[in-house]
């Protein structure tokens, strides 16, 4: 198995932020065009890698999409008073990990990224309203450390701001940074697709990195509308067991992916995933999903006449934070726990998952 | 121009009951499309169809909603008085007081029950509307009746006045560049929404049928202009919005760069827009199908969902200006990847 790690660091480089999705997208289509036997995108911009399958003798065959998000939360330039820039948020985003934060302002009117760091202004400067703990979004600016004239000369309102933190690999085999959610996925999703390229497939896969989960959920939602696969997977993170997440809530670090139950998920997917995972000794845990999956899987359910949907998660600390952690080998386990499953679908599986 | 906005604010026609409006913006339109149509949920589509000789013309969709916020009534008790809850964003603060009329022509005043401070507010199960009956048997509106809010359109010269402007304004923008409109390279469909303010639910089946390659709502936006009111870049006369985001959409970005180049190049002035909350019809247009790249031009509106809206008479003429321009020419969406 190759190192999915230079891979996964890229991905943090760029930034990507909800509804812009442009730059990581780039770098994903690099890597998939020769995983794949035809790429494009969709009109909102969502990846769409086509593995094929090798069912012959049928006009259709069936297909399985993938959905891995490479939207990314940030944040915007809402206005630039004296030089310093008020934000608000893509995604996302609590306002008590800010101050302190490394960010890149995507200047629109120059075409540069000015590096700039989240202050937080004191406190007798503030109106009373403001309270004495954790300071709203609304209160916080960025410093580019320009002049005045200089930021109103280089950065619009509606600019693009991202966190500007790089990748931390960690003692122990966990990788720690932002927008590891969901970029995790991403890497996992194309370990699957490398190990497709030696193992036999019937079904067809898409391969779909989506725009706007973060935001609309638009991405996965328009995908599979244009794309009608016969049953859609997931791939996301979750909440991982740490400090304050200790019920069922949460789910340990570096021991493998967890398989969503719930209604959002067709139980014959959340089986299949099981026996597979048994099968290739892969080690996972379930997940309970009992309403909505707060993934790309809410939208894949309900598309069109509705698909069968499975949500697969990859176990992440400080969620929407700059400094995300997840387990490398959760990564790799995701991805091939997705190929085993891909592998193992028969040419008449839908047959076998209808409802009595 | 004035003159057909006063008929369109005065037109009672709360989300789910257009026909009103859509008499009103049907008689305008009629002359100016090549073809128009009402689809299954009352919908009013406008067709300029694109010039002859056009190759690869682009279907373009433009959302104005027509519906407007209004009441309900919920159930009429013993003495007369209607009780009633909201149809779409209603907030109790901007009602006492206030005039509703419905349907059928009876008119009623806002009270209000008493609080136990006389600067509180009460929710709108506190709130009844009193039409002058004294029992249920002679009250003239009865469960399931809707109303709207009544306020006089007023010309302040620049600013304008009413209520509904939320979203007549764009009605009225839509219906002023399709007469604007003499040729176009484009599949253009004006679509006059309904039941917008519950849910942006006329468009997203509009955009459905119609399964634009592109589109844009004209909507109102917020205001940053007026005392302690600062979060929001945004202000009246300063030109139409050109909408960044707001609390449900992400515009495209390719279609915010098409506006803003267009509005340089013709020199109308504009403002670009990061609303914090609410949406407009662009959302739904975004997410259906395929999916389709969006965006949205704001008239910037002072006191919204309050039943004395306000916008500057600039802006909507250079709203105008800033829609023909766009649809008169070609357009190539060109993917921004240095952002």
């Amino acid at each position: 198995m190759t190192d999915i790690l230079p891979f996964l660091k890229s991905l943090l480089s760029v930034s990507g932020l909800s509804g812009h999705e442009a730059p990581v997208a780039t770098l994903i289509e690099q890597k998939w065009t020769p995983l794949v036997d035809e790429i494009s995108r969709s009109r909102l911009g969502s990846i769409h890698g086509l593995k094929k399958g090798s069912v012959s003798g049928k006009a259709t065959r069936p297909s399985v999409l993938i959905s891995t998000h490479m939207d990314a939360i940030g944040l915007m330039v809402t206005r630039i008073v004296d030089g310093f820039i008020y934000i608000t948020a893509i995604g996302g985003i609590d306002s008590r990990i800010l101050p302190g934060t490394p960010v890149i302002v995507h200047a629109s009117k120059t075409n540069e990224e000015l590096y700039g760091v989240i202050m937080i202004p004191p406190s007798d400067l503030l109106p009373e309203s403001a309270g004495t703990g954790a300071l709203a979004l609304k209160y916080l600016m960025v410093d580019t450390g320009l002049a005045a004239g200089e930021v109103s000369k280089r950065v619009s309102i509606g600019d693009l701001v991202s966190f500007n933190t790089e990748p931390v690999e960690m003692t122990g085999g966990c990788v720690s940074g932002h927008t590891l959610d969901n970029r995790a996925s991403v890497a996992a999703l194309t370990i699957c697709l490398e190990e497709l390229q030696s193992k036999s497939h019937l079904w067809d896969v898409w391969a779909v990195s989506s725009i706007q989960e973060e935001e609309t959920l638009g991405g996965a939602k328009t995908s599979a509308f244009q794309l009608r696969p016969t049953i859609a997977v997931a791939m996301d993170v979750t909440f991982g067991k740490g400090t304050g997440v200790q019920g069922w809530e949460g789910q340990e670090l570096g021991k493998g992916p967890a398989l969503g139950i719930g209604p959002v998920i067709h139980p014959f997917l959340h089986n299949r995933f099981k026996e597979v995972a048994e099968k290739a000794e892969i080690p996972f845990a379930v997940e309970p999903m009992p309403a909505r999956s707060s993934t790309d899987g809410d939208a894949l359910q309900l598309t069109a006449e509705g698909i069968p949907t499975m949500v697969l998660s990859i176990p992440l600390r400080y969620m929407h934070t700059p400094v995300e952690v997840v387990a490398l080998k959760d990564i790799q386990r995701a991805g091939r726990l997705l190929a085993e499953f891909i592998a193992s679908l028969e040419a008449d599986f839908m047959t076998k998952i209808a409802w009595d | 121009m004035k003159q057909l906005l006063k008929t369109l604010t005065d037109t009672f026609s709360p989300s789910g009951y257009e026909d009103e409006i859509r008499k009103v913006i049907l008689k305008e339109v009629k002359p100016l499309a090549d073809e128009v149509r009402v689809d299954a949920l009352g919908n009013l589509i406008a067709r300029k169809k694109p010039a002859k000789g056009t190759k690869d013309a682009k279907k373009i969709m433009i959302a104005a909603h027509m519906d407007e916020i209004g009441v309900m009534v919920t159930h009429v008790d013993g003495n007369g008085f209607v009780r009633f809850t909201n149809i779409g964003g209603v907030y109790p603060r901007n009602l006492p007081g206030g005039h509703v009329r419905f349907a059928n022509g009876v008119s009623g005043v806002i009270g209000l029950e008493p609080t136990t401070s006389a600067t509180d507010v009460p929710p709108l199960n506190k709130m009844f509307i009193d039409v002058g009956a004294d029992s249920k048997k002679n009250c003239p509106v009865k469960t399931g009746d809707v109303g709207s809010f009544e306020r006089t359109f007023i010309d302040l010269g620049d600013k304008l006045v009413a209520k509904s402007m939320d979203d007549r304004i764009g009605c009225l923008v839509a219906i002023e560049a399709l007469r604007a409109l003499k040729s176009t390279p484009h599949d253009v469909y004006f679509v006059f929404t309904t039941q917008e303010e519950v849910g942006t639910r006329g468009a997203e089946t509009s955009a459905y049928g119609i399964d634009p390659d592109l589109g844009f709502s004209i909507d109102v936006t917020g205001w940053g202009d007026t005392p302690g009111q600062k979060d929001f870049d945004v202000a009246l006369g300063k030109g139409p919005a050109i909408k960044i985001r707001d609390g449900g959409m992400l515009a495209d970005p390719r279609v915010v760069q098409w506006m803003v180049r267009t509005a340089e190049k013709a020199k109308v002035p504009y403002q670009r827009e990061v609303l914090l909350g609410g949406t407009t019809d662009a959302r739904a247009m975004q997410l259906v199908r395929g999916g389709v790249p969006v965006g949205c031009i704001s008239i910037p509106c002072r006191y919204v969902h309050t039943p004395s809206e306000m916008v500057d008479y600039n802006d909507v003429k250079n709203a105008v200006k800033l829609i023909g321009v766009m649809l008169s020419n070609p357009v190539n969406l060109q993917l921004i990847v240095t952002l």
